[in-house]
């Protein structure tokens, strides 16, 4: 799945915004701060590129949670930050009554398990269901912004962050070859 | 940008329209870069698609002008999803316009990715869908999007005829709703909760495949759970590598220091790269089709009136220099050669996708391509 040039073109110029805003060509920094200010720019690049999904403002209301870095995100997101750093709409909406029904579903199987009432032979449906859900419970945590997405929305902001991350990867890897060749060539 | 329109439905057309336009807006802040628009949407079209297909005969891949990966049948749906994902990558609507499927499917797939939030309070209790032309053999899938029904609804009446045989139940055409619409299979339940359960299922199967096509080495994995293990292992390995760039790039001393504003001011994006005013960074027409970046080089004056820039001219051409495809826009002052090697360790790069023994080597230490044999 190709990414259109613009996209990484976008995406480049915020980040090399955001390296000129952070000052990391300066020997200020610690290599430690350096490093994390290139990784907020390039993360702040990509929100800006791809515009306002569930993925990006999940990603913009973590980064934001450090004081340290709002500074940096206004900069590279400009006007989008506030549009960007709205709840996202569904969070709180996450049906409150599937909460509920997992909190009960949770005691219930919690108190089976206790009384020990397992079936002996597991039927392979429930297996995989179960598997199926521990792993989209990881993948819930890796996602930004992925706890409040429930099924298809968050296969489909995965399919999206995915691509997105990739681009950014694309692009941070040219940027290294180029400066080190540069390096070479002084 | 010329967006031809096939005249399906004036729905459509207008979507089609509202969608180009928004393409055509360079003056205002392309901040909203939807990179997949038109391949992700079309996800959402794909009976649509494979309507149009079936009707078209097929045409799918006729504008692959900007995209690596091409395939070649299409005769199930199932293998015209790469197709259409290839051939609408670029959702340069214009180009698609020759065919009519494609360009359907830009028009409502750009609207459709700007409406996903409305789409997703869709009732699901009055589903109809569209049923691909394809014979039975292919999967029908359920519609997405409020937009696309609108389009499949024109076909339905000549399906109808055909179907009326079928012990499926009809349900209330709302030609301009918001509703998916949903036809039960023959021998199967028709109360809406299967229905709708079944217009889930198909969606979450069609974001899987699409996952498939992502993720590298996923085609021979079927189940769900094997699926979303690679992916959350290719999401993994992606999200360490940026910190694993990053911190190369902290390491990398001193920091480039760019003028952006010479570099990227007033020119966005690039097809050619011929003048003196060269920025550092542009595209090039025969390498867009490749879609990476190019980076170009700089004249003597230009590289000494700006601020310090990424590449030097002066580059060592102790190596061999044949740079065919490059010439047009990289070749000034010596700094062919550097472009040449660029162009190998591109190529090879994005042909596989993965590290292997790259001339890297010549530029750069060994760690980054150990560690991408590592992650890919």
């Amino acid at each position: 799945m190709q990414v259109p040039n613009s996209f990484k073109l976008a995406l480049l110029k915020q980040m090399l915004l955001g390296f000129q805003l952070s000052a990391v060509s300066s020997n200020s920094m610690s290599f430690h701060e350096r490093k994390n200010a290139i990784k907020l720019s390039a993360d702040a690049a990509m929100v800006f590129a791809r515009g306002s999904t569930r993925w990006t403002r999940g990603l913009v209301a973590s980064l934001s949670k450090n004081r340290n870095n709002e500074d940096l995100l206004r900069g590279i997101l400009g006007k989008k930050y506030e549009r960007l750093s709205l709840p996202c709409c569904n969070s709180w909406k996450i049906p409150r009554s599937r909460k509920i029904l997992k909190r009960c579903l949770g005691l219930c199987s919690r108190r089976k398990k206790a009384t020990g009432t397992q079936h002996d032979v597991k039927s392979s449906s429930t297996l995989a269901r179960r598997l199926v859900k521990k792993r989209i419970q990881v993948l819930k945590k890796l996602l930004p912004g992925g706890d409040s997405m429930e099924g298809f929305s968050l296969l489909d902001q995965t399919l999206d962050y995915a691509v997105s991350l990739k681009a950014q990867v694309d692009v941070m890897r040219r940027l290294l070859k180029i400066s080190k060749a540069s390096n070479l060539n002084k | 940008m010329q967006c031809l329109r096939a005249p399906l439905s004036d729905l459509s057309a207008l979507e089609g329209q509202r969608a180009c336009a928004e393409w055509q807006q360079p003056g205002q802040e392309q901040s909203d870069y939807h990179p997949y628009d038109a391949d992700y949407c079309m996800q959402s079209l794909c009976p649509v698609e494979t309507a149009f297909r079936a009707l078209h005969g097929c045409n799918g891949g006729g504008e692959n002008e900007n995209h690596g990966n091409v395939h070649g049948s299409n005769d199930c749906f199932s293998n015209a999803w790469p197709d259409i994902v290839s051939s609408m990558h670029c959702p340069v609507v214009g180009a698609a316009a020759s065919v009519e499927e494609t360009s359907v499917n830009a028009s409502s797939s750009s609207s459709s990715r700007k409406r996903k939030s409305e789409n997703n309070r869709r009732s699901k209790e009055n589903s109809g869908g569209s049923d691909g032309k394809d014979d039975s053999n292919c999967k029908r899938i359920k519609e997405e999007t409020g937009v696309g029904a609108a389009t499949p609804e024109a076909k339905r009446p000549n399906k109808r005829k055909e179907e009326s045989a079928d012990a499926s139940k009809e349900n209330d055409k709302a030609p301009k709703s918001d509703y998916i619409h949903v036809r039960a299979r023959r021998g199967q339940a028709t109360d809406s909760h299967s229905l709708a359960e079944r217009v889930r299922r198909e969606r979450i199967s069609q974001r899987m495949k699409y996952l498939q096509d992502l993720v590298p080495g996923c085609s021979k994995i079927t189940g769900k759970a094997g699926m979303l293990d690679e992916i959350i292992n290719y999401v993994q390995s992606l999200q360490r590598q940026v910190e694993f760039l990053s911190m190369k790039l902290a390491a990398v001393n001193p920091m480039m220091d760019i003028n952006i504003d010479s570099l990227f001011g007033g020119r966005e994006i690039n097809p050619t790269c011929k003048s003196a005013s060269i920025p550092m960074i542009g595209m090039s027409s025969e390498l867009l089709d490749q879609s990476y970046l190019q980076f170009g080089s700089l004249q003597h004056d230009m590289f000494m009136g700006s601020s310090d820039l990424l590449l030097r001219p002066n580059v060592n051409p102790a190596a061999a220099v044949s740079d065919t495809s490059l010439g047009s826009c990289l070749n000034v002052n010596g700094s062919s050669v550097w472009n040449t090697n660029l162009q190998n360790v591109y190529g090879v790069e994005f042909q596989l996708g993965r590290g292997t023994a790259l001339p890297f080597q010549s530029l750069q230490g060994n760690l980054l391509p150990n560690n991408l044999k590592m992650e890919m």
